[in-house]
């Protein structure tokens, strides 16, 4: 029979239950004919579809997904759909980043009335999918081209002026009770100091690399009482963060800033800003290059692969990571109590470094940190399997700020950029 | 009279190798920064200097980040189980050093402890293990801290001593090995040079009655603080051997699967009831050393750790085994 060989596409349709699902339903009311290739999943507003639901439809081997609720001014739940259009026009930058093709990705506004709209959408898509044949390229590897080497001068280890300064202020907010804990430098990484006759082991040198403000997330570190964290302007950002997403209390934390000459990171080469604006103390001279050398755009290069290469790029990036979650570990801005990585009932992350598992795991991972990460690369350090992580970071940073003017880290006060919307949110691909 | 092979025969010979659809790991650059080892592709990807320690360990070809235990398929009410190992091809480990090829007699004896497992055996039975002896050394490295060396042959089917002109002294240790190298290499009299050893910087014995004795000492606490919590040490160590297994659904292809894990996860111990007998990162990170220096030596007799420094020099804040090891020592 030559039926058989005809490739009948699935797709997978998440749908919103006030809208979307009774426009469906209207249309199996009125007897209109459509292709039965979608499966329809029904939630209560589109609001509430997870992106990690998107990425579960491809991995149990859809063809194309589609995302469908009210238009909007008509939510039921009076603006769900408006964060959702907003989460959408991000989530799609990064899947395009990670070379899903696009064309198997469909967002549409259908309400309760348009049975015939559900019917057209339904055909329209069926027929395209069934063109575009399997999506066989999900994941797949392949040749891709090699990015351009991030520029990182490393010179010699060298300790800076500002460091005996730093150890006597430390040792005196600790003896004078100011403060119960010191969140620091030592000589092989981050040090903890809680007596102030260990004031003297802190270090304050061009490697001083990790974003401390990441220790004030722990359990360990909170039970110690007020705690002083040195930080760098860079990591400076990080608190402006914690403090409007209610993590900490700005006025419970002490903050050591140190006016920056570089760590010899490739963020480094191009940071113009190198004195800190919100610390209680500063310490240290801001040494700007005089010749600021701007690093290669990977980004761009990134996104000048065709999405197929993207993917394979990312396929043999992905293929080395081996779940030891150091990424969020370091991550100043993971701090839940428990990772969805880690929730067993149900598994929405397949807990296995696989390449479905490892591909689930770090988009999770980079769109929990849309328009919160704050860029200080502490992801792309700590792996050790040398993936580029914050790629995917500064790939979301663009996104928001090129279609929401958003800079995360700058304003304590101002709204998030998911969890807040406009109602002037520009898109084209939602019909 | 010893047996030598040049650089560019010793790559041929990979070359060779990968070409007749075995699979090859070895050292390659993954970018500027990192050295890991890698399936092979080419011969040419692989790197034979120029670096001390690759950042991950080969205990991956014997012990696998994820591997299927079995299939499972319900239809109505009843569940089929499918055991369908695929045949394994044979293994080849080229340029491994010394301190990760001797994690794998290690690793041996825990998983023929009670229980024989099938899965680790056969990779282990189909894999060949060609080390590269150590001519560099970094201020991660101790393996001569527990009793190793940069040349020792534990674990090891032949090894290579870098003659330093583009050129190896082979020294087949076992049948295997041989049956690699059998004709391949030609007879000189030239012998390896004195291979660079780090200098002894703990003893083993003094942090095994430390952490017997001193269970609840503060030290522990204080040292744990600048821990995050991250699974590096347990993913890049040679020796490091505990797993989870999880029925992976649908999208996993409906199989029980066995994954790493790490004792330095708080989960790892988290009971169903919400008690947690390792609750701080303090208790977590004295495991690690319990465990090394003291649990598996009274099971086995010998420390569960070869000296490589990875989760040292892989740590994002510098902790690792030998960070506390050196300031336990020191007393």
């Amino acid at each position: 029979m030559s039926e058989t060989s005809v490739f009948e596409p699935k797709i997978v349709a998440y749908v919103c239950n006030w809208c979307t699902y009774l426009g469906a339903d209207l249309a199996g009311t009125t007897r209109l004919e459509y292709p039965p290739n979608v499966r329809i999943i029904r939630l209560p507003c589109t609001g509430r579809i997870d992106f990690n639901l998107l990425v579960k439809g491809f991995e149990i081997g859809a063809d194309a997904v589609l995302v469908s609720g009210c238009h909007p001014g008509d939510c039921h739940y009076t603006a769900g759909n408006y964060h959702a259009r907003r989460r959408w026009i991000l989530f799609r930058e990064l899947l395009d980043t990670l070379g899903f093709d696009l064309r198997r990705i469909h967002f549409t506004w259908i309400s309760a009335a348009e049975g015939k709209k559900w019917q057209q959408v339904v055909s329209e898509i069926t027929e395209e999918t069934r063109k575009l044949g399997p999506y066989t390229e999900l994941y797949a590897s392949g040749p891709a081209p090699v990015l351009p080497a991030p520029d990182c001068a490393s010179g010699e280890a060298r300790t800076l002026d500002a460091e005996p300064e730093l150890r006597e202020y430390s040792r005196s907010l600790l003896a004078e009770g100011t403060v119960k804990v010191v969140v620091g430098y030592g000589a092989h990484g981050p040090l903890i100091v809680t007596r102030p006759e260990d004031a003297g082991r802190l270090v304050w040198s061009n490697r001083c690399r990790p974003n401390l403000t990441a220790y004030l997330k722990r359990k360990e570190i909170k039970a110690l009482g007020k705690p002083a964290v040195v930080v760098k302007p860079c990591d400076e950002k990080s608190l402006i963060v914690l403090e409007r997403e209610s993590q900490i209390d700005r006025k419970e934390i002490h903050v050591i800033g140190m006016a920056c000459e570089g760590v010899d990171e490739p963020k480094c080469a191009s940071c113009k800003d190198r004195t800190p604006r919100n610390a209680d103390k500063t310490f240290g001279t801001a040494v700007v290059p005089a010749t600021p050398s701007s690093q290669p755009d990977r980004l761009a290069a990134l996104m000048a692969m065709t999405s197929r290469e993207r993917m394979a790029f990312w396929s043999a990036q992905f293929e080395r990571c081996v779940k030891c979650y150091a990424c969020r570990q370091v991550c100043p801005m993971c701090y839940c109590d428990r990772c969805i990585a880690d929730k067993s009932r149900p598994i929405t992350i397949d807990p296995a470094s696989s390449t479905k598992g490892n591909f689930a795991w770090q988009i999770a991972r980079a769109f929990h940190l849309a328009g919160r990460c704050v860029g200080c690369g502490e992801c792309s350090r700590a792996c050790p399997a040398g993936i580029d992580l914050g790629l995917l970071n500064i790939a979301l940073h663009k996104a928001g700020s090129e279609h929401f003017g958003y800079e995360p880290g700058a304003d304590a006060l101002g709204k998030p950029l998911i969890g807040a919307f406009s109602l002037q949110d520009q898109e084209d691909f939602i019909h | 009279m010893s047996e030598i092979i040049s650089q560019a025969a010793l790559r041929a010979l990979a070359a060779e190798w990968i070409s007749s659809a075995r699979q090859v790991f070895g050292p390659t650059a993954i970018n500027p920064h990192t050295v890991a080892y890698s399936p092979l592709n080419s011969a040419d990807a692989l790197l034979l200097e120029g670096f001390v320690h690759p950042a991950n360990s080969i205990k991956e070809v014997v012990f696998p980040r994820h591997e299927v235990l079995y299939g499972y398929r319900i239809e109505g009410n009843s569940v089929e189980l499918l055991d369908d190992h695929a045949p394994l091809p044979e293994q080849i480990v080229i340029a491994a050093r010394p301190c990760d090829a001797a994690a794998l007699p290690i690793l041996d004896r825990v998983f023929n402890w009670d229980f024989a497992d099938e899965l680790y055996n056969r990779r282990r039975a189909a894999t060949t293990v060609i080390t590269l002896a150590c001519n560099t050394t970094d201020e991660s490295c101790f393996c001569t801290s527990v009793g190793l060396g940069p040349d020792s042959e534990r674990g090891s089917d032949v090894l290579l001593f870098d003659l330093g002109d583009k050129a190896y002294e082979v020294r087949c240790l076992t049948e295997k090995g041989q049956a690699l190298f059998r004709g391949q290499t030609e007879t000189a009299d030239r012998t390896a040079m004195a291979s660079s050893a780090p200098p002894k910087k703990f003893d083993s014995q003094v942090i095994r009655s430390f952490v017997v004795e001193h269970f609840e000492d503060a030290f522990w606490k204080d040292h744990a603080l600048a821990c995050v919590g991250c699974g590096i040490c347990a993913y890049t160590c040679p020796t490091c051997h505990c797993f989870d297994i999880v029925d992976a659904g649908p999208s996993a292809g409906n199989a029980r699967v066995r994954t790493w894990d790490s004792c330095q996860f708080p989960i790892f111990t988290a009971h169903a009831s919400g008690h947690n007998p390792r609750a701080s990162q303090s208790s977590r990170q004295r495991q690690r050393i319990l465990h090394k220096f003291a649990i598996y030596p009274d099971k086995f007799g010998e420390i569960l750790c070869t000296g490589c420094g990875n989760c040292t020099r892989n740590c994002p804040e510098g902790l690792g085994v030998l960070s506390l090891a050196m300031e336990i020592d020191r007393g």
